[in-house]
């Protein structure tokens, strides 16, 4: 019982929105509006579980005195800062404004964006040290890899000189021909592999994620 | 063990004073500015430009080892980033979409315009509330039902969705010609021509996608073993795979090279000064 | 004397008379010769209820007025008109240029919008041939009544219908036949193969496996799939009392990983071993999750790290970090642009597809691999309409194309 009806409801909804796909009209496309809307709604509450883990698993590790739990402060203070700023507790209780409240935004402008920004620009260090250990070239299929990656990285060199040409050239057609022949045949896999997933979990096939009685 | 306290003690004094000088000498540039509103306004503005280069720094600090200021910084950003996710998705769909929809008084009470009353949205009210019961070990199960809605709901869609874009619209486009242009032996050897808009270089590349997307498919086969034709094919599809993976793997050097650059930009410019 | 005037004044009155006559008609010759008729209006107008839509749209043909481009009643465009009489007034709704010979009318389905179009009402349109003079103009006779309203089924997604039900039923049959015995194969899938002697080398060092399940929601297919091959993780760890660290992105994922790991444990008859804050929530934001699985990394030094799932540019930051600090990597993703980081950074990759296959690979229960065979009659059946595509367009023919048009 506590796993069939939850199996009967994923066939129901799934079967539900297969069926709107081939249906135009006007109630069919305001349920699958109000899906979508009501998604957005219940991740909402989801989070609320995720922050309850987040402070659960950081305060077990200040109170047991577990390795770096000083850091662990860190984001419990962070966090609740960030919470009385988001409501703005300290001007109007519970208003809209709480988004607006000037440290939310410098938090979110001198904080949030620029570690933010900092760790999207360790892929360039990141890329170089992967290309640094990938490309040694020791057997056909990393020889393949290293060749068209360097193709394609000097492509626009300005110092290639007589060369640069054909290997712009070379790249171009690399990059339509046998790049479009692979990604088709990796997205049909893929698309094949999703339908197939979607399939089984209608079907109850896979039904891992509801856990046991 | 004394001694690398020591070390570690001097460098956060160092790392103290270094930053604090730089508020100071950033707060007195930032009062000469044309923009200026003050000097509380400067010491507050120069305060946390200070904070985010620190902070930056100590991202890339974690390039040479781990240690104490990424660790502050990454707590920090942990912590801050829950919690500005869960205010934003609290007004705007919460209160944004959700409370105008079933309540005049605590429509009132937000500050928000009631929309009137939809019963239709306390359906994702209720599944919200029994995904909650999830923090009950006798009730947990019943969260099984608002899981089952969410899963059943994109599955029905991702079938359509990817049976539609990622294979039937794949079948279509698949559809070259073999022989482009075809008029017969004779034309084609006296207008041979290797420019990428001619026959020859148009006929060879639509050959290189057919054996290409054939060869491909057969390499993710998994219910016949790759042994003989099947293999050879198999193996051609993994060469062509890997020539894929290398192209993307070049494509995105230099996008990726271009972030690194924004960021020192906001070091040299907007913390030190040293450009403009 | 007399008659000498008369005669005089009769001559004028001859000689003037014709003149003025003259040329008064020379004045009304050239008031003619600078009027400009109408032109032609456009004929054979039609209008009906639009195809496989919502409704609020009415499609619109007519035959071009002959003046089209053409002379001094040169056609330079179309105004469409539409009323809710037959007498009017009428509505402009589209100005179009020459040539054109149809529209689609589409308003707006709120009953607040300006532009709401009603369902199951009358409606009269007519179509004006405009010159480069807006007061010369022809319209057409009026077409009317029209309704529009919404269809229960959308014909031009009969391709995507078909598809469905043969590989729904092609599932099943390979499904029942996979149940009634039939031995069905899956080759060998190195990723999935290397798991066992990766959690065994966690074990011999005593140091903890990393599993991440990505950035995808619970719903997301790639998490579906990281959630089995999570559940035979968990169960072998569980099995070599291996410690398991499962940090998550999305919330509802992580109640969704608790249950596999608690299962598992169960499965393996260690459920007291199990404990909660082995799979955590750490945030919703990218980067921050990445920062704080790169610091689990480098502090926890987990001897094996598994990566499962949907993952974007953060792949390669989690991939080096993982080779930098000298674990095992296995790694599976859908994600083609994030499958070359991958595939230099990890010890094992699954591509694409494999990911879908490892969850059959790793049970080998019938229901899976009949599901599997069915993608490979799929991948089968696409390559035998490839081959006839590319003969059809080569020897010019259209129509096999066109059954695989989709319309919107």
């Amino acid at each position: 019982m506590k796993r069939q009806i939850p199996l009967a409801l994923v066939f129901i909804f799934g079967i539900f929105h297969i069926f709107q796909y081939f249906v135009p009209h006007e109630s069919s496309e305001w349920l699958y509006e109000f899906f979508l809307k009501w998604i957005y709604i219940i991740g909402i509450f989801a989070l609320a579980l995720g922050i309850w883990s987040l402070i659960r698993v950081s305060w077990d590790k200040v109170k047991h005195r577990r390795p770096n739990w000083p850091y662990a402060l860190i984001t419990l203070g962070g966090l609740f800062a960030m919470i009385i700023f988001g409501f703005d507790y300290f001007r109007h209780f519970f208003t809209a404004e709480g988004l607006q409240n000037y440290m939310f935004r410098a938090f979110f402008d001198y904080i949030l964006i620029p570690i933010q920004s900092t760790m999207f620009s360790l892929l360039a260090f990141f890329i170089a040290s992967a290309a640094y250990r990938a490309f040694r070239a020791r057997s056909l299929l990393a020889t393949l890899l290293l060749l068209s990656a360097l193709i394609i990285m000097l492509r626009f060199n300005p110092y290639l000189g007589f060369f640069g040409d054909y290997m712009e050239k070379t790249a171009s057609w690399l990059l339509n021909v046998p790049n479009l022949a692979a990604k088709r045949a990796i997205i049909i896999g893929v698309g094949l592999g999703m339908v197939a997933t979607s399939l089984k979990v209608m079907l109850g096939i896979e039904r891992q994620y509801l856990g046991k009685d | 063990m004394a001694n690398s306290k020591r070390i570690s003690a001097i460098i956060l004094i160092i790392v103290i004073a270094t930053f604090l000088l730089s508020w100071i000498i950033k707060a007195f540039n930032l009062e000469g500015s044309p923009n200026n509103t003050g000097l509380w306004f400067s010491i507050r503005d120069a305060f946390f430009i200070t904070i985010a280069a620190f902070l930056t720094l100590a991202i890339f600090s974690f390039l040479y080892k781990d240690n104490p200021y990424y660790k502050f910084a990454e707590h920090l950003f942990v912590g801050i980033s829950a919690a500005y996710w869960m205010c934003v998705g609290f007004w705007s769909t919460l209160i944004g979409n959700l409370v105008p929809n079933i309540s005049s008084s605590l429509s009132t009470f937000f500050r928000v315009p009631y929309k009137g009353l939809h019963f239709t949205y306390f359906v994702p009210l209720i599944l919200g509330i029994i995904l909650l019961m999830r923090l009950s070990s006798k009730r947990g199960w019943i969260s099984r039902w608002a899981l089952a809605w969410i899963v059943g709901t994109t599955s029905g869609l991702n079938l359509i969705r990817y049976l539609r874009t990622d294979f039937i619209s794949q079948v279509s486009n698949t559809f070259i010609p073999l022989l482009v242009d075809w008029k017969g032996v004779g034309p084609f050897f006296s207008h041979f021509s290797l420019s990428s808009t001619g026959q020859f270089a148009m006929t060879l590349s639509n050959w290189v996608i057919f054996i290409g997307v054939f060869c491909g498919l057969i390499y993710f086969f998994f219910s016949k073993e790759h042994k003989g034709i099947f293999g050879t094919a198999s193996r051609v599809g993994i060469w062509v795979l890997m020539i894929t993976f290398g192209a993307s793997f070049g494509y995105t050097v230099m996008g990726r090279v271009s972030l690194l650059v924004g960021r020192l930009t906001y070091l040299f410019r907007d913390w030190l000064g040293l450009i403009s | 004397m007399k008659l000498k005037i008369l005669s005089i004044f009769c001559s004028l009155l001859l000689g003037i008379v014709p003149l003025a006559i003259a040329q008064e008609n020379a004045d009304t010759a050239s008031v003619d010769s600078t009027a400009v008729a109408s032109p032609a209006p456009v004929s054979q107008l039609t209008a009906v209820d639009t195809d496989n839509d919502h409704g609020h749209s009415i499609s619109l043909k007519w035959e071009p007025s002959p003046d089209d481009g053409a002379g001094l009643k040169s056609v330079i465009g179309y105004e469409v008109y539409r009323a809710e009489s037959p007498g009017g007034p009428f509505v402009i709704r589209a100005a179009l240029p020459s040539g054109a010979s149809s529209h689609i009318d589409v308003g707006a389905k709120e009953k607040e919008s300006g532009d709401y179009m009603a369902d199951y009402t009358d409606y009269y349109y007519k179509v004006r041939a405009i010159t480069a003079d807006s007061l010369v103009y022809s319209d057409s006779d009026v077409f009317g009544p029209v309704q529009c309203y919404g269809q229960w089924f959308n014909t031009g997604r009969i391709p995507v219908l078909v598809f469905v039900i043969g590989f729904m039923c092609t599932t099943i049959l390979l499904i029942q036949k996979a149940k009634s015995g039939a031995k069905l194969f899956v080759r060998r899938l190195a990723g999935i193969e290397a798991v066992d002697e990766a959690i065994g080398r966690a074990t011999e060092m005593g140091k903890p496996i990393l599993y991440v399940l990505g950035l995808g929601t619970a719903a997301d297919i790639a998490t579906i799939a990281s959630y089995t091959i999570l559940g035979r993780v968990a169960k072998k760890v569980a099995e070599y009392q291996t410690r398991l660290i499962v940090p998550c992105y999305d919330p509802i994922t992580m109640t969704v990983a608790q249950e596999t790991v608690k299962t598992a444990y169960a499965d393996a008859g260690r459920p007291d071993d199990y404990n909660e804050d082995m799979v955590y929530f750490v945030t919703q934001s990218q980067f921050a999750y990445v920062a704080a699985v790169n610091g689990t990394m480098l502090r926890e030094r987990p001897a094996t790290n598994i990566y499962m799932g949907l993952f974007y540019a953060e792949s390669l930051i989690l991939a080096e970090t993982g080779a930098l600090a000298g674990s095992i990597q296995i790694s599976g993703t859908d994600q083609i642009a994030q499958i070359p980081f991958f595939i230099v950074a990890c010890d094992y990759t699954l591509i694409g597809e494999e990911l879908y296959a490892a969850s059959a690979y790793l049970g080998r229960e019938p229901l899976l691999l009949g599901s599997l065979k069915a993608q490979d009659y799929a991948k089968a059946a696409f390559i035998v309409l490839a081959v006839i595509g590319f003969l059809t367009i080569n020897f010019g023919i259209d129509w096999f194309k066109q059954l695989f048009y989709i319309s919107n």
